[in-house]
């Protein structure tokens, strides 16, 4: 685990943003944004250029597959982590997930521990 | 006798009787023409002679004319029996036609009442031939408009035509080979059943279930097809909204779903502020409640998938009886806390099939914990799985033989409520419940079994079910397994 990754939270939904920000910080991580919307969230990367990106899949303005595409096309923040949190459990949600670039997919209702768990691989590989 | 002789035989008139006297007769003749011979001749040896020739002769003419007389009376008999024949074959032939007739006549009235399906016939180039009333209603063109002047393309979208024959996009297809493409997999496999678009005469666009098969002429010979079409325009509709409300309601309940068990998570495993036992004991219930909640979205999701068709399979080896332990040790608490016994019967070097271990998994949980719930305090859930083998008909041997394929056969048996007869044909329909469930307050939706035969079927399996009302249930899933 990196205890100085910074990552960047996304989700439209104020208690699932919260809780998330919660796991991260259990993960020993630090929140450098938490926002609402995709296009927020592009932005905010832009600027905060995060070890790692936790974006909701259905969010306004861009969605999380839009916006984990816009990372991986822009050099300066092509390196990020992406974690996608999305309701839809199918196979063809996950695999879609994956083919947009993201590094991981979480469905929710996800455990917080599994959440935590995901949030210290990730970085941690980011520190590798 | 001569113009008798001269008579063509089977224009003999009159009754064998009258017949019958001419030989006589013709006898009596000759006998006299033999004496006037006798007595006028040269000297009496030759006379006598004479005599006994002409005698000779006329017994030989009277059996000549014999044989003959009972030539002409079959022959006559053939005429009779030639003429009923042939009264009889112009009958039947009449009967015959006007049976065609009103066959024709059936038909064409069937057809015809048919108002709610189109029924299109066409010759083998798509010429239009056959146009009934419901194609009429259905398509906004009479009868007269179409027949041998359109053909069935002209009704079809025809970008689904020319996807079908393979072209690329905006390339020119010709009439003959969108037609060929709307036929070729009736042609392959005898019949086609699938939607199309079709186009209507005020230019409304209507999904139409299709079928589509080959029409013959009396001969055999393929003389054209039939497209007879159901407009599924609103049922389609009425599935996507179906698929596009569950998934959102699916969605917008797993949001809250996630909140819900996310913040009692942090709640219930704070080290720092442990909870009451009361406090721990009132946030169980309102976890356990929330993955039940969960649950149920998680059934839904899974039958909108299997009804639109859209249920797929991660396929693997899996070992059946690691699955069926998984399945005990998750229903185990339950179980105990319920007093009922579970005990399982495995084989101890396993069992490997072909299949999806997640959804396998599922399917036998779903048995488990049913046979749990549905068996009162004090009885028995047994779990047992075994190889056997499937003859071509579908029966289940112990033993193997030529001509059987191995199988699978997990059973799970309660002692418990059990199923009335009259509703076990209904277990596998989605939210139905047994009248037994409902009686006995069994908590459920009834979407359990439907998820279950899903995941079965999917896999090439059955799932068959023995039930006696108050002695208990035995659900048998038969899975195939590689040669």
């Amino acid at each position: 685990m990196d205890a100085s990754a910074r990552v960047l939270v996304a989700d439209d939904e104020e208690d699932i943003r919260l809780l998330v920000t919660l796991a991260v910080r259990r993960a020993g991580c630090s929140v450098v944004a938490a926002v609402a919307d995709g296009a927020q969230a592009l932005a905010a990367a832009r600027v905060e250029l995060p070890d790692l990106v936790v974006l909701d899949v259905s969010m306004p303005e861009a969605t999380g597959l839009q916006v984990c595409a816009a990372l991986r096309a822009e050099p300066g923040t092509a390196g990020c982590r992406v974690l996608l949190l999305s309701a839809g459990a199918s196979p063809d949600d996950i695999a879609r997930g994956l083919a947009a670039g993201a590094d991981a997919y979480l469905a929710k209702p996800f455990t917080v521990a599994g959440l935590v768990a995901q949030v210290r691989l990730l970085t941690a590989r980011d520190a590798a | 006798m001569t113009a008798l002789l001269a008579r063509p035989p089977a224009a003999v008139p009159g009754p064998p009787a009258t017949r019958g006297r001419a030989a006589p007769a013709a006898l009596a003749v000759l006998a006299l023409a033999g004496v006037v011979l006798l007595l006028t001749g040269p000297s009496l040896p030759l006379a006598v002679l004479g005599a006994a020739a002409v005698l000779a002769s006329a017994g030989e003419l009277a059996r000549r004319l014999h044989r003959l007389v009972t030539a002409a009376e079959e022959l006559e008999a053939q005429r009779r029996d030639l003429v009923t024949r042939g009264r009889s074959t112009a009958e039947d032939l009449e009967v015959a036609t006007r049976m065609m007739r009103a066959r024709a006549q059936t038909m064409t009235s069937v057809i015809d009442a048919v108002t709610e399906q189109s029924i299109i016939g066409t010759d083998r180039d798509g010429l239009v031939r056959v146009w009934n009333p419901g194609a009429e209603r259905m398509l906004g063109l009479p009868r007269a408009d179409v027949v041998r002047t359109r053909t069935i393309t002209d009704f079809h979208a025809p970008e689904e035509l020319d996807t079908e024959a393979g072209a690329d996009d905006g390339e020119d297809v010709a009439p003959a080979a969108r037609f060929a493409a709307l036929v070729r997999t009736a042609r392959e496999h005898g019949s086609d059943v699938r939607d199309w678009t079709y186009l209507t005469a005020d230019g409304r666009r209507l999904t139409v279930s299709v079928a589509i098969t080959p029409r013959t002429d009396d001969e055999g010979e393929q003389a054209g097809w039939n497209f007879v079409g159901t407009d599924m325009t609103e049922a389609r509709e009425t599935e996507r909204l179906k698929d596009q409300f569950v998934s959102l309601i699916s969605h917008e309940l797993r949001t809250p779903l996630a909140s819900i068990l996310g913040y009692l998570e942090l709640v219930m495993d704070d080290e720092e502020q442990p909870l009451t036992d009361e406090q721990a004991q009132y946030l169980g219930i309102v976890e356990r409640n929330a993955q039940r909640l969960l649950r149920l979205v998680g059934d839904l999701l899974f039958t909108a998938q299997v009804d639109t068709g859209r249920l797929t399979l991660t396929p693997e080896d899996v070992d059946l009886a690691a699955i069926v332990r998984a399945a005990e040790d998750t229903a185990r608490v339950t179980a105990a806390a319920r007093g009922v016994a579970v005990t399982v019967d495995l084989p101890p070097e396993g069992l490997l099939a072909r299949g999806d271990a997640l959804r396998l998994g599922q399917a036998c949980d779903n048995l488990v914990s049913n046979a749990v719930k549905f068996t009162p305090s004090g009885g028995q859930v047994t779990l047992r799985l075994r190889r056997a083998w499937r003859d071509a008909d579908g029966t289940l041997a112990h033993a193997d033989a030529p001509g059987r394929s191995p199988v699978a056969l997990l059973s799970v048996s309660d002692t418990g409520i059990g199923i009335p007869t009259g509703e076990q044909g209904k277990l596998f329909t989605s939210f139905f419940r047994a009248s037994t469930a409902r009686r006995n307050a069994v908590p459920g939706v009834g979407l359990g079994l439907t998820i279950t035969k899903a995941i079965t079927t999917a896999h090439g399996g059955t799932l068959d079910v023995e039930s006696a009302e108050g002695r208990g249930t035995t659900f048998t899933l038969a899975l195939p397994l590689l040669p």
